[in-house]
């Protein structure tokens, strides 16, 4: 005699259940269509604009970030190595190569939300394009890692947690381009874990 | 237990329907976007600077190197006036409308004479501004924006420390005022 409530709670708590769970696994999972994923790196274009899928929008009503406009710059970020591995502070990494045509650019690690970590304020919080220290041929090597580096250093937190590298081309005719897929980023590959 | 199966059918469309109605009204309210959190600093028509440390609303700036200010305008009855002027290796401005959408953007590299001077008008403000251009707007970007409210964000770069000064003082120097035609 109970079939037909069970029969109507069950499809309610699939219908409830599936779609609050759906919805919160796609804001949080990614922040919309319409990457650019250039090796380990990935960046949205079009994320503040108008034409931004719905996904985009939903992501940034609940991020509340401040984006970059087209003319000011694109923020790429890279929560893996190139090879598919996620970064943790446990392990070093290496970012070398070149960034695509910007006027300047920052790098900076941060949480897997895209806070910078609070590292001692004596340490380089992050390096850009006036700072890092160049190869003959313009290309640069940053050494990624909880211990003190020779070269280009930027320093993780001690620990094993993760940590999502950002890096912000400034002025770039990279976020207009469609051109998009000739452009190289710098890559990312693993050091060593631990003491190594 | 094909009543079963019906019951999980259905069961699944309301999933999916639900997700979607969730996916498209969830930028009207979540109380958490850009222009709601620039509301929470207080007062229209002033730049705000940000600090690395997230304020009340949840504002900060995630960039190092980065220095940010912010101003929440509403053009309904006069034009807005956007002013900076400074010595600063990058600066670059975006203005948003109240939904967080992208309107206008540029640099130091697009502007006149390296300064930032914008004026932000609704079309009929505009039309009326253009018709008999006051002489001081004669060097002035104009911005028109299809919904009155909005907010105007502008960062300077320090890549080195030496020149967080400079960038402090072209963000705190800049206005975001009414443009009444004196």
């Amino acid at each position: 005699m109970f079939r037909v409530p069970l029969l109507i709670a069950l499809a309610l708590s699939i219908a409830f259940g599936g779609g609050i769970v759906s919805t919160l696994y796609a804001l949080n999972v990614t922040t919309g269509f319409g990457a650019i994923r250039l090796g380990a790196w990935e960046a949205f274009p079009n994320a503040q604009t108008a034409a931004a899928d719905p996904y985009a929008k939903s992501h940034r009503a609940r991020a509340g970030n401040l984006l970059y406009g087209n003319a000011e710059g694109l923020a790429f970020s890279a929560s893996v190595d190139d090879a598919g591995g996620r970064l943790v502070s446990g392990c070093s990494y290496a970012v070398s190569g070149q960034t695509p045509h910007a006027r300047l650019w920052t790098l900076y690690a941060g949480n897997t939300g895209g806070q910078p970590f609070a590292v001692n304020p004596a340490l380089p919080a992050g390096l850009n394009s006036w700072t890092v220290v160049r190869e003959t041929d313009s290309s640069f090597t940053v050494t990624v890692s909880a211990r003190a580096q020779p070269g280009n250093w930027l320093p993780l937190p001690t620990g094993n947690v993760s940590f999502r590298l950002t890096l912000t081309l400034l002025d770039t005719p990279t976020a207009g381009s469609s051109g998009l897929i000739d452009l190289s980023m710098p890559k990312v590959s693993l050091l060593g874990c631990g003491d190594a | 237990m094909l009543k079963i199966l019906l019951a999980i059918v259905v069961g699944l469309v309301g999933a999916v329907l639900l997700h979607l109605i969730i996916i498209l009204s969830l930028p009207h309210f979540t109380g958490l976007d850009a222009y709601t959190r620039i509301l929470a600093r207080g007062d229209l028509n002033r730049f705000h600077l940000l600090s690395a440390k997230p304020d009340k609303a949840g504002l900060s700036v995630a960039d190092p190197f980065m220095h940010v200010a912010v101003c929440s305008f509403d053009v309904d009855a006069v034009p807005l006036r956007l002013q900076a002027r400074g010595s600063v290796p990058f600066w670059s401005l975006a203005i948003f409308d109240s939904a967080s959408n992208e309107i206008f953007s540029m640099n130091d590299r697009t502007s006149v004479g390296g300064g930032l001077d914008v004026v932000i008008a609704t079309p009929i403000q505009l039309t009326a501004l253009r018709k008999a251009l006051p002489e001081q707007l004669a060097q002035s970007i104009l911005v028109e924006v299809p919904r009155p409210d909005g907010y105007a964000v502008v960062r300077t770069l320090a890549p080195r420390r030496s020149f967080d000064q400079a960038a402090q003082a072209f963000l705190q120097e800049a206005s975001c005022q009414d443009f009444t035609g004196r």
